[in-house]
């Protein structure tokens, strides 16, 4: 299986604080790997770091060949654009656009827009009827998988999700759950940072941060993944 | 998509750019305005100025010229040659005089022989009980003075006879003139009356004329008489074209200083909105930024966004400054400015200019790090 990301002593310092503190790990592509760790371990610090929204203290962070520490800041737009697709706890969309439009924005930084195909993701996650919805007409679960959709939209090389179903209830966390369950089998890579540990099963490995240091990774069995719900 | 975004930022955030439009249109209305009334305040003051009467005298050299001692004299043929030659759009109008001082119902009285057909034109400020005699019944007609009237009970119509030495003409008083300075102690008549009453045909004192222009304008004019005439004097009057060209000066420099200072506190106005929204839009361009936008593609988006609202503020007050400049025109010279076409896309591009200007916050946004914002939150 081919390497899609490769970290090598990754630093991270807000001033006197260190996030990360000399990280390594790879991740094959098509991998599912959830990282998980206690509040302020590092593990939102080390998405920035791999989607390219923050830039590293010290160390490597290759993704698909290129080393996110050496990009400039039009580079990391590029990066950003082409090769990762963000998903974030806070959804994140933007509250004038309908869920059609949030969803064409990330084809606008990337090419061009195809309102088509943009529609065709949303059907994908279960929003046929919602197409032209704000997001504040929207639920919490629902808005995550226009979300999902967005991210999908420009076929990234990996996709980052930050705490995706921090914000949702029982329900609509197991459909956007379902969703990354079919993600993964369709061979996308995921880098998933979760609290939950029945998630955290779901993925072919899991990434334990405590104090900026990875401390533990723990491939997942057959047994455990079947035990989520 | 870019345009559908700029919809949507615009109507996104209406209530917000709302008082940034009506700062605009207002500056444009005002500068439209202004504007129009700089292109027109040359014609406008001109035209004011032509009422205070003639502004351009024509004298013999080094001669004394008094009312009452036309000490040396013109040829009037000459001085209407040259006047016929230079041939100049500006001139008002142009009339000779030959003064005397005679006696009018045997009582001493100035008595100004001139072209009276061209005396409306060149004191158009007099005000006169009565008519103007064309030009065909000059010899028969005269104008007296407001006080000469008052002191020999003259009313229009009467009779008035005229005496220089031995000489006498009895002429009808055609108007009474109201000049409201030394003119209302004398007595106009045709200047052929007044050369045959003193025995001096074809002479006159001087000529005056009445030239619209700039000092500039009306000095080369001069210059040109004076080549012309070159045994005569040519001068502008001073106070006159001087005061008009200061004028001119002054109302263009606060004209302008007022575009300034307006244009100044409507981009203030456009800045603070537009930091206020930089503020609020902190969070979209940080997702923008982290689904790949360049700084580029987002500094370009909402500097479009304030790009419309200049343009569609400078439009529509451009056209309200043409309704505002008509109504200055008629508060001020009594008659309305017209609207100058130009003046749109100038306000226009003007408005576009300080709305970008205004926007400086929205250009910080480009160094906004999308980590920094969702940490925020």
């Amino acid at each position: 299986m081919r390497t899609l990301v490769q970290v090598d002593d990754l630093r991270k310092e807000f001033g006197k604080v260190r996030a990360l503190a000399g990280v390594s790990f790879k991740v094959d592509a098509g991998e599912w790997i959830a990282i998980m760790g206690p509040s302020g371990s590092g593990k939102t610090t080390l998405i920035n770091i791999l989607g390219g929204l923050d830039t590293p203290t010290s160390g490597q962070a290759i993704v698909d060949g290129v080393d996110v520490a050496r990009l400039d800041e039009s580079g990391l737009s590029r990066f950003r654009a082409q090769k990762i697709g963000f998903i974030f706890q806070q959804f994140h969309l933007v509250p004038y656009l309908t869920a059609v439009e949030n969803v064409m924005l990330a084809q606008y930084f990337h090419s061009t827009t195809d309102e088509k195909e943009a529609q065709v993701a949303l059907e994908r996650v279960g929003l046929s009827d919602r197409i032209e919805h704000l997001p504040g007409a929207l639920s919490g679960g629902e808005q995550q998988r226009v979300a999902v959709a967005r991210a999908l939209i420009n076929h990234p090389k990996l996709i980052l999700a930050d705490e995706p179903t921090g914000n949702l209830d029982e329900a609509n966390e197991e459909t956007v759950i379902q969703l990354f369950r079919e993600l993964h089998n369709e061979g996308h890579t995921i880098l998933m940072v979760t609290h939950d540990p029945a998630i955290g099963n779901l993925a072919d490995r899991r990434i334990e941060f405590a104090h900026g240091r990875l401390v533990k990774v723990t491939p997942s069995n057959d047994a455990s993944q079947n035990a989520y719900r | 998509m870019f345009w559908r975004l700029l919809c949507k930022l615009l109507r996104g955030s209406g209530e917000r750019l709302a008082v940034a439009i009506l700062a605009l249109v207002s500056c444009a209305m005002v500068v439209s305005a202004l504007l129009n009334l700089e292109f027109d305040i040359e014609r406008k003051l001109t035209q004011e100025f032509r009422t205070l009467g003639a502004n351009l005298l024509i004298s013999p050299r080094n001669g004394q010229i008094t009312s009452s001692s036309p000490a040396e004299l013109m040829s009037e043929s000459e001085v209407s040659a040259a006047i016929q030659s230079v041939k100049e759009n500006n001139v008002v109008a142009a009339a000779p005089f030959l003064y005397i001082v005679g006696s009018a119902q045997n009582t001493a009285a100035v008595i100004a022989g001139t072209n009276l057909e061209a005396l409306p034109k060149l004191e158009p400020a007099w005000r006169i009980e009565g008519q103007w005699k064309p030009a065909p019944a000059q010899r028969t007609a005269c104008l007296v003075g407001r006080n000469v009237a008052q002191q020999l009970k003259l009313t229009v119509g009467n009779a008035l006879n005229l005496t220089y030495l031995r000489k006498n003409r009895r002429l009808n008083v055609a108007g009474i003139i109201d000049a409201g300075g030394a003119e209302d102690n004398q007595v106009f008549v045709g200047l052929p009356e007044a050369q045959y009453l003193a025995g001096l045909p074809g002479q006159i004192s001087f000529a005056q004329l009445s030239v619209s222009g700039t000092t500039t304008s009306i000095s080369y004019y001069a210059a040109r008489l004076a080549s012309a005439l070159p045994a005569y004097e040519v001068k502008p009057i001073r106070q006159i074209t001087e005061a008009e060209g200061d004028l001119l000066s002054r109302i263009r420099l606060l004209i302008v200083s007022m575009i300034v200072l307006i244009s100044v506190l409507t981009a203030l106005c456009v800045l603070g909105t537009m930091a206020a929204l930089a503020m609020e839009r902190r969070q979209d361009v940080g997702l923008m930024k982290a689904l790949g936008g360049s700084i580029g593609q987002i500094v370009t988006l909402f500097m479009a966004e304030v790009g419309v609202l200049g343009a569609a503020g400078g439009f529509i007050g451009a056209i309200l400054g043409w309704g505002l400049s008509r109504w200055m025109g008629q508060r001020v010279f009594g008659q309305a400015i017209s609207p100058r076409w130009e003046i749109l896309p100038v306000t226009t591009i003007l408005m576009v200019a300080i709305a970008l200007a205004g926007a400086l916050p929205l250009r910080l946004l480009g160094k906004v790090k999308p980590a920094i914002i969702f940490r925020e939150q």
